[in-house]
């Protein structure tokens, strides 16, 4: 059934009509009839949320290469739209076909950000599918799951038939095969389910029982029987020059949140931030070579018409090629206008001196991550600059004509004081300061000195060295923001924040277990949608909920102890156990790590466990041989 | 080389807004092997104008553009190359060369006729009187409704030209359009309503399609792309 077809007139009716209409340039529509295995993916979010996303437009693309697998695309509908299918009593609907859910073999969510758990259960509940895998029927579709918080899945485990844990690359396809070969032999879903999760990567959440411990913590996970493997190894793509990478990308009507064309340049980062679940979830640090960076920026970009280029990374500064890349890149560009821009930058001159490359002509803005207030605070997060790196960056920024300069910190960090919030504070009067200094001796007609403060919370991740870390209470976080907004409001400093309650619910998700699917079901049959989105999000009807389901908050938001069973134990990251121990003790006596990329080995250990080529993993791989 | 490209924008693409029409343009102008004339200055970009923006939801058979190329190539290959590089729902129908210092689209752009599937809340009317009256009346005052501004009341009368029956159910109406005088097509729906008791039920914008965009002169309507509405011909 074309659900789109059906309601298409419908639309002018509700707000950003062009969200569901697909037809994008280098859109893939198969024929339907003519392709066996049909797969759905689903990012839980808008359009222009999830059209950023580049993992998802790897899957898309890669699927599609496949003669036998047909991928199309959906997103969460906006209330409105949600409101719009209800009365119809339809289901949301793919793209390309504008087929519901249920007529595909495999719905593949994208799980990106904790808060878009309510999104999820709306997908499912508009086409009509249970939301807990137990209760779901034979003739359902796979649903499955992946992407970057699947360090700590828990929450929503119970919620999907198969995660996988990792980067899927390499093993999607085929074990969308398997369970198509494994569902037309006649299998029930239980056991095609048990089969699959022999396959590396797969983690099958039913086949794990968790029991409890009288005071709520966790006694053990361990899988239905012995021939279930115990724990669930991350895979990783070894080398980013033979993995896939797409040269058509679509190129959405509606302007998207990054509407560019990107180039993933590098995977992974060593750089060791303490507070940085990406940092561990992702390592090590793979680049892709310039030769091949050269090559798809040329073929995506005549393929798309874009006229930005952006190449992302967890730090592309870092990347060993980077200034002979962004010199070429601009060379072969400038005559097209297509700009180039970099996704994040260091705290140093060279970070300043590239980005001046590339933004020769319109200075837009700059962004530096000194996190905290003091050089202390920073060696607890292994930060590894100083105040006078961030002055020196931003003089030689200033200097080169910028006048808008945005500054990150976080607050809450393990062991913060009351100086290291001043520590913020003076850094952000020097920064302005030195900018109106610089600003009044310039022969440069620069525009009045703009330093935009961003204040987000830290949050205890999975997998990090502050895992066992108390979450900041709230009454304190108010405390500390007002103290900070108020000794900021001044002319010349624009002051944000992240609001205070969303924050303390990402916390209780990110170190949560399976005891808060039903909390988040709970909330979800309340109205929580969107809870991402400050206008939707409304905290009393989740502290409704966590009541109801007799679940404490306070529970999630303690500090652990070191031999505390975590709810995310059985997912293996490929870390040596006592890495992530040592790196809390060294936070706590102030300690640095070096980056291991060129530096030596700090022993983590994910390049021998997860089985590395290590000539691919960065520049002075000799050190990790040792 | 200056071009005048006519095109359609149809059903699949008709809830992308003016802006990211523009946009969609752009980019597959970038796409082709064309090479684009850009502006100068710090923001620089191709030199590209459009006809009067349609509404969101809207299809429009004939719209236009102007866009200045670099280099010579032959129309048709100008327009096989758009074509190929255009997403599904956009269509270039035909291209024109224009001189160098042709008037904009927008300024020489003054009348529209647009499409209006009606409903009627009533049986037995008789439309083709109803039309004939309508046309003729001197006063269709409505209320014009302003983004940002206090609504206004305007008589629209002058600029309803022509109105006829189809058949049955669709009307066509042509209607002033642009920076002198410019009617949207819901107005006309309005006035209709009001003048007829309330006969006709409301309209969506997905009811209306703009059939074409013209310059009126003397009575007689010429595409934008005519010979006899342009400065000069370019051979």
């Amino acid at each position: 059934m074309n659900v789109k077809e059906l309601i298409y007139d419908e639309l002018i009716n509700v707000s950003k009509p062009e969200r569901y209409i697909g037809n994008e340039y280098n859109i893939i529509k198969k024929n339907w009839k003519e392709i066996a295995i049909k797969v759905l993916t689903v990012f839980p979010d808008v359009y222009e949320i999830g059209m950023s996303h580049l993992g998802l437009k790897i899957i898309y693309h890669l699927l599609n290469e496949e003669s036998n697998i047909l991928c199309e695309r959906a997103y969460s509908p906006w209330p409105d739209m949600e409101r719009l299918l209800r009365k119809k009593d339809l289901p949301i609907f793919s793209l390309e076909s504008g087929r519901g859910p249920k007529e595909f073999d495999i719905l593949a969510f994208t799980l990106q950000y904790e808060m878009s758990y309510t999104n999820l259960l709306t997908i499912l509940n508009l086409a009509g599918i249970e939301f807990y895998s137990k209760d779901r029927s034979e003739t359902d579709p796979l649903v499955i799951g992946g992407g970057s918080i699947v360090s700590n899945v828990e929450p929503v485990a119970p919620f999907f038939d198969l995660i996988f844990i990792g980067e899927a690359e390499n093993d999607l396809v085929n074990i969308i095969n398997m369970y198509y070969n494994l569902k037309n032999s006649g299998l029930k879903k239980d056991k095609i389910l048990l089969k699959l999760s022999s396959l590396p990567g797969v983690y099958i959440p039913t086949l794990y029982n968790i029991k409890y411990n009288e005071n709520g913590t966790i006694e053990s996970i361990k899988p239905d029987n012995e021939k279930i493997k115990s724990n669930i190894k991350r895979q990783v793509v070894s080398d980013l020059n033979e993995a896939y990478f797409p040269k058509k990308f679509l190129v959405p009507h509606m302007e998207t949140v990054h509407d560019r064309a990107t180039i993933e340049i590098s995977r992974g980062c060593t750089k060791g931030c303490r507070f940085c679940s990406a940092g561990i979830t992702y390592r090590p640090t793979r680049e892709r070579k310039k030769e091949k960076i050269l090559k798809l920026a040329d073929q995506i970009l005549k393929n798309t018409g874009y006229d930005e280029l952006s190449l992302t990374s967890l730090s592309t500064v870092d990347h060993t090629e980077i200034d002979s890349l962004v010199k070429e890149l601009i060379n072969r560009y400038q005559e097209d206008k297509i700009s180039i821009s970099l996704s994040s930058l260091r705290v140093d001159k060279f970070s300043v001196k590239l980005a001046n490359e590339v933004q020769k002509i319109r200075k837009t803005g700059l962004t530096f991550a000194p996190e905290a207030g003091t050089d202390r605070l920073r060696k607890v997060i292994n930060k590894g600059i100083s105040e006078d790196d961030l002055y020196e960056a931003v003089k030689a920024a200033f200097t080169e004509g910028w006048s808008t300069i945005k500054l990150y910190f976080m607050i809450g960090l393990p062991t913060e004081k009351k100086e290291d919030l001043n520590g913020i504070i003076e850094m952000v009067n020097n920064v302005l300061k030195l900018g109106k200094k610089i600003r009044k001796s310039s022969n440069k007609k620069m525009k009045p000195i703009w330093i935009n403060v961003s204040i987000s919370t830290f949050i205890p991740k999975a997998n990090t060295p502050f895992q066992w870390e108390t979450m900041i209470d709230r009454k304190e976080l108010k405390k500390r923001l007002n103290y900070l907004r108020k000794n900021l409001n001044k002319k010349g400093i624009n002051f944000s924040w992240n609001d205070e309650d969303l924050s303390l619910l990402e916390s209780i998700f990110s170190r949560g277990d399976r005891r808060l699917s039903k909390v988040i079901v709970n909330a979800w049959n309340k109205g929580a949608r969107f809870d991402g989105w400050g206008d939707h999000f409304d905290y009393n009807l989740w502290l409704k909920a966590f009541h109801e389901e007799e679940v404490r908050i306070d529970y999630y938001l303690r500090d652990r102890s070191l031999e505390e069973l975590l709810p995310w134990q059985h997912i293996d990251m490929g870390l040596n156990n006592e890495f992530l121990k040592n790196e809390l003790n060294k936070a706590l006596s102030y300690e640095t790590t070096d980056e291991c990329r060129f530096n030596r080995c700090q022993g983590c250990n994910i390049c021998y466990n997860l089985e590395f080529d290590l000539n691919v993993i960065g520049n002075d791989y000799n050190v990790h041989k040792s | 080389m200056f071009i005048r490209a006519e095109y359609k924008k149809l059903d699949q693409l008709k809830y992308i807004s003016h802006l990211e029409l523009m946009s969609t343009f752009r980019s597959t102008f970038r796409r082709t092997n064309i090479a684009l004339k850009y502006s100068q200055g710090f923001n620089p970009h191709i030199i590209f104008a459009m006809s009067q923006p349609l509404p969101v939801g809207m299809i429009g058979y004939e719209e236009y553009f102007d866009l200045e190329l670099k280099q010579r190539l032959s129309l048709k290959e100008i327009k096989t190359q758009i074509n190929t590089k255009l997403p599904n729902g956009l269509f270039v129908n035909d291209i024109i060369e224009i001189s160098d210092n042709e008037k904009s689209l927008q300024a020489v752009v003054n009348t529209a006729k647009y499409q209006f599937r009606i409903r009627f809340n009533k049986k037995h009317i008789d439309k083709s009187k109803i039309i004939n009256n309508f046309i003729k009346t001197k006063d269709l005052t409505i209320t014009r409704y302003r983004r940002n501004k206090d609504n206004r009341k305007i008589n629209i009368a002058s600029m309803i030209h022509t109105g006829k029956i189809i058949e049955g159910n669709i009307w066509e109406f042509t209607v002033s359009t642009g920076s002198s005088g410019n009617v949207r097509p819901q107005e006309v729906i309005r006035a209709l309503n009001h003048y007829t008791n309330n006969i006709i039920k409301k309209l969506s914008l997905t009811d209306i399609k703009r059939l074409g965009l013209y310059v009126k002169r003397k009575d007689k309507l010429y595409k934008p792309t005519n010979s006899k509405v342009l400065k000069k011909e370019v051979k």
